[in-house]
């Protein structure tokens, strides 16, 4: 970036732009989800002042970006969403519901042409509406004459184009090369928004020196700088735009007495425009001549810079705050986790071949050893939560879906998270985005019940829906609480019998509860074009349970509903059981290991020849043997398998019969299909402290395997 | 693309091959398939595969399957003695391991120097040798490898 900032006719000098688009893209998108999340958290009627600098600054460095590489259309859309934000921001236009649902289109619009532009082959996104209407908001309602929005809007768009052919033209004129200039911002209504500008100033390395200068008496809310840089001007202006309005921001010679001009540039009705009409002709001014004439260059090249070469720039700031993180592929940091895996092997072999030593003579050796043990771990803890990416990412799609499902269901519903922070592998958010799509959008469209009926209920008019993650363990729980209308017990069972299940009144409430997972069954009286046509819920449930992970459901009828999704931290490591049967080695992933015991074959009956049960504290459970249903071969004739493990399962639990249980350890899951294929009752393998590969069981596969 | 023309016109002429003995019989496989040789290392076995395919073992980080060629082919004896090895082929975007009894040679092999193979009834299908080639006294048995194992009935893949 530092280098396209100093390239100023980046374009021209036929540097490839495309390497950058899509670094582009991917801070498009974010700006996109975060000025989303700040237009549904603004409060229209008392709006923060620091939440509209922040969606303008997004709408900002989408254009900044989009005009660089040449997306016309997204800038020109976010050109006026810019203009209509900064209006808001300087209180001249009220902030309305109905402008937060057009710049909530346009950011939708955005997304499209933004997929567009990536290549998705989607149709061409028509704006010519939205435009129409942001330009009328704009415009329309404004405090100040109409003429000047129009004027603030054309110019720009005008500039624009034409500043690709004069830019290197206007820019060179513009960068003066090092110099030492006076900086006046202001008025403003709280001078301590100056202080943002010299903390922005000084996070950007190479821009140069600032400090304050004393304030002047005669200009009340006006502060100084003084400021030495290289950069040129449109580029500082452009900065400072993050922080103040770019009319309030004035460069004059060092020490010059450009009081009138000053004056001039902070009338508030003389904005931007005005100063370049002023300036040259106004005789009184003719001290500032030289400078006023350097900045009436600069203004139209300011209008413009935005959309021009020094919008990388427009950049940094945003890079400077974030200063902390960096972007990196995902592939890279799986490679490192590979690679952190390989060294935790090498270090349990030599951990393991160094037991026998004696400590005595080999001291350093195994004092070495164990530095790098905790070293290892410590390393590979660290590498883990690189992939780690916090929940709130996943939470953050739901307050807008909600409010555009809410709005069309005719109910009103509030959506409250919790545990925003807690994190989850990068893979298993990914994986578990649908899932709870569906089941938000199955809670506010079974759940909540209509306003009307609320109140008649008793119950608050808004419903509320919570989304809450928290740790337990080594797995996550995320839950979908709603306070709606929760389950039916009676409506369950009815429908269930409909479609053909045994479902006996006997049935505890949390089977009738998890008889909503069956394939089909939807309980929705009628079906709506949100859901209730009954594919989902089984759907769901599938997709969790193949990332290892469980659902639970817990309802009152009147009082809402709670889904809780159980999900391992991460899908790369997790905590295993290794279990010896004959020669081999087994790993049985911990979190199903329920107890384990030792038994003798009297213990263990058989019902109708073949099926064999144990029974564990007045309970019979099926027995599984894994040397069967692995053909594990014998060579010592001597030994029978005489250790049960209980593990349980989608809610079954079967005992597996075992040689003998060798340890609990970390394991590293590796894919058996990258290389071969899915192999029965097996989910994976991990590679063992002495290098050999080991399997890890899929103990759903074998509870499954016990049914039938 | 010139680039890639060129090299594939010149892999026509003569390619390189990889030979092995298979009990009396001597392959080649196509040197560009394979990835290293190692010694035979014990491999963890999976339960209810195909008799050929001996298990997986750990490389360097990845797990790949083990196919005892040798098995495969229906040789007489299969033994694991210090000369036996492991070629680990790059197929694809898989690893794959095969079990032959010795590596003996790389060698060019023109075109002109490779037959047809005759039709007849043997443990491998007619579609996966490329030809049979004369060496000095010695006919090599040229295995189109790859469409071998990424056949259905080996198995490797679902």
């Amino acid at each position: 970036m530092a280098d396209t900032s100093t390239d100023h006719s980046t374009s021209s000098a036929g540097i490839d732009l495309s390497q950058f688009y899509q670094v582009f893209f991917e801070e498009a998108g974010e700006n996109l989800e975060n000025m989303e999340q700040l237009l549904l958290e603004l409060d229209i009627e008392a709006a923060d002042d620091e939440e509209l600098n922040a969606i303008f600054r997004c709408a900002h460095s989408i254009k900044g970006g989009a005009a660089t590489f040449g997306f016309s259309d997204v800038a020109e859309l976010t050109h006026q969403m810019e203009t209509l934000l900064d209006k808001l921001r300087r209180h001249e236009l009220a902030p309305t519901a109905p402008m937060v649902d057009v710049l909530l289109q346009s950011g939708d619009a955005l997304k499209a042409m933004l997929g567009r532009h990536q290549g998705s082959g989607a149709a061409a996104v028509d704006t010519t509406e939205l435009l129409v209407h942001i330009r009328a908001m704009a415009a329309g309602e404004a405090p100040a004459p109409v003429a000047a929005a129009v004027v603030k809007a054309e110019p720009v768009q005008a500039v624009a184009p034409v500043a690709a052919a004069a830019d290197p033209v206007a820019q060179a004129a513009a960068t003066s090369g090092q110099r030492t200039v006076e900086l006046r911002v202001g008025p403003l209504s709280d001078p301590a928004q100056a202080d943002n500008l010299l903390d922005l100033f000084k996070e950007i390395t190479d821009l140069g020196t600032i400090e304050p200068l004393p304030d002047d008496a005669a200009l009340a809310g006006v502060r100084r700088f003084k400021v030495s840089t290289a950069a040129p001007e449109s580029e500082l202006l452009d900065l400072f735009t993050f922080h103040v309005a770019r009319e309030q921001v004035a460069f004059l010679a060092l020490g010059d007495a450009g009081s009138a001009a000053m004056a001039a540039e902070a009338d508030p009705s003389d904005k931007g425009y005005g100063f370049f009409d002023n300036a040259p002709g106004a005789p009184d001014k003719a001290p500032a001549a030289p400078v006023a004439a350097e900045t009436a260059v600069l203004k139209p090249v300011a209008a413009a810079v935005a959309a021009k070469p020094a919008a990388p720039k427009s950049d940094k700031p945003a890079a400077g705050l974030e200063a902390s993180t960096i972007r990196v592929s995902v592939e890279k940091v799986d490679q490192l986790i590979n690679l952190v895996g390989e060294l935790v092997i090498t270090q349990a072999m030599l951990a393991q071949n160094s037991r026998g030593l004696d400590p005595v003579v080999y001291q350093q050796l195994v004092t070495g050893l164990t530095d790098l043990d905790r070293n290892t771990r410590d390393l590979q803890e660290a590498v883990m939560s690189i992939r780690m990416i916090p929940m709130s990412t996943v939470f953050s799609r739901f307050p807008r879906m909600l409010r555009d499902l809410a709005n069309k269901l005719g109910k009103k519903v509030e959506l409250v998270t919790q545990g925003e922070a807690t994190e989850l592998d990068k893979g298993l958010v990914e994986k578990i985005t649908d899932p709870l799509t569906h089941l938000v959008r199955n809670s506010c469209d079974h759940g909540i019940e209509m306003p009307a009926d609320r109140i008649a209920q008793g119950k608050p008019e808004v419903g509320t829906i919570t989304l809450a993650a928290s740790h337990q363990g080594g797995s996550i729980v995320i839950e979908v609480r709603d306070d709606g209308k929760g389950l039916s017990r009676e409506k369950l069972l009815k429908k269930a019998r409909e479609k053909g299940i045994d479902a006996p009144d006997s049935l505890t409430d949390p089977e009738v509860w998890n008889l909503i997972f069956a394939p089909g069954f939807s309980t929705a009286e009628e079906v709506t074009d949100v859901s209730g046509r009954g594919v989902g819920m089984d759907v769901v449930k599938k997709n969790i349970t193949s990332l290892g992970g469980t659902v639970e459901i817990d309802s009152a009828e009147g009082y809402g509903m709670r889904v809780a999704v159980r999900l391992p931290l991460t899908l790369a490591i997790m905590d295993g059981m290794s279990v010896g049967v004959g020669e081999e080695v087994y790993i049985l992933p911990l979190s199903s290991v329920v107890e384990s015991f030792q038994v003798s074959q009297e213990m263990i009956k058989t019902v109708g020849g073949s099926g064999r049960v144990v029974e564990v504290r007045d309970e019979y459970m099926p027995v599984i043997e894994l040397e069967k249903v692995f053909n594990v071969p014998r060579f010592d004739w001597e030994h029978n398998s005489g250790i049960m493990v209980v593990v349980e399962a989608e809610s079954g639990r079967v005992a597996l019969l075992v040689d003998e249980l060798l340890g609990q350890q970390q394991v590293v899951v590796k894919n058996l299909e990258t290389n071969y294929r899915k192999v029965n009752d097996v989910s994976g393998a991990t590679i063992m402290g002495d290098g050999r590969v080991a399997l890890i069981l899929d103990v759903g596969s074998l509870v499954r395997r016990s049914r039938h | 693309m010139g680039m890639m023309e060129k090299l594939d016109v010149q892999t026509e002429l003569a390619r390189e091959y990889l030979t092995f003995r298979l009990g009396d019989e001597e392959y080649g496989i196509d040197i560009l398939k394979v990835q290293e040789i190692r010694g035979y290392e014990n491999p963890t076995r999976i339960a209810n595969a195909p008799h050929f395919l001996k298990g997986v073992v750990n490389l360097r980080g990845t797990i790949v399957p083990i196919v005892d060629l040798r098995l495969r082919f229906g040789c007489s004896s299969s033994e694991y003695n210090a000369f036996t090895v492991t070629i680990v082929l790059h197929i694809g975007q898989r690893t794959i391991g095969t079990v032959v009894d010795s590596v003996s040679d790389v060698m060019e092999i023109p075109v002109e120097a490779v037959r047809p193979a005759p039709e007849m009834s043997s443990a491998i299908d007619a579609t996966y040798i490329r030809g049979l080639a004369q060496v000095g006294e010695r006919m090599v048995i040229l295995l189109d490898i790859e469409s071998m194992l990424m056949s259905q009935d080996m198995g490797l893949i679902d």
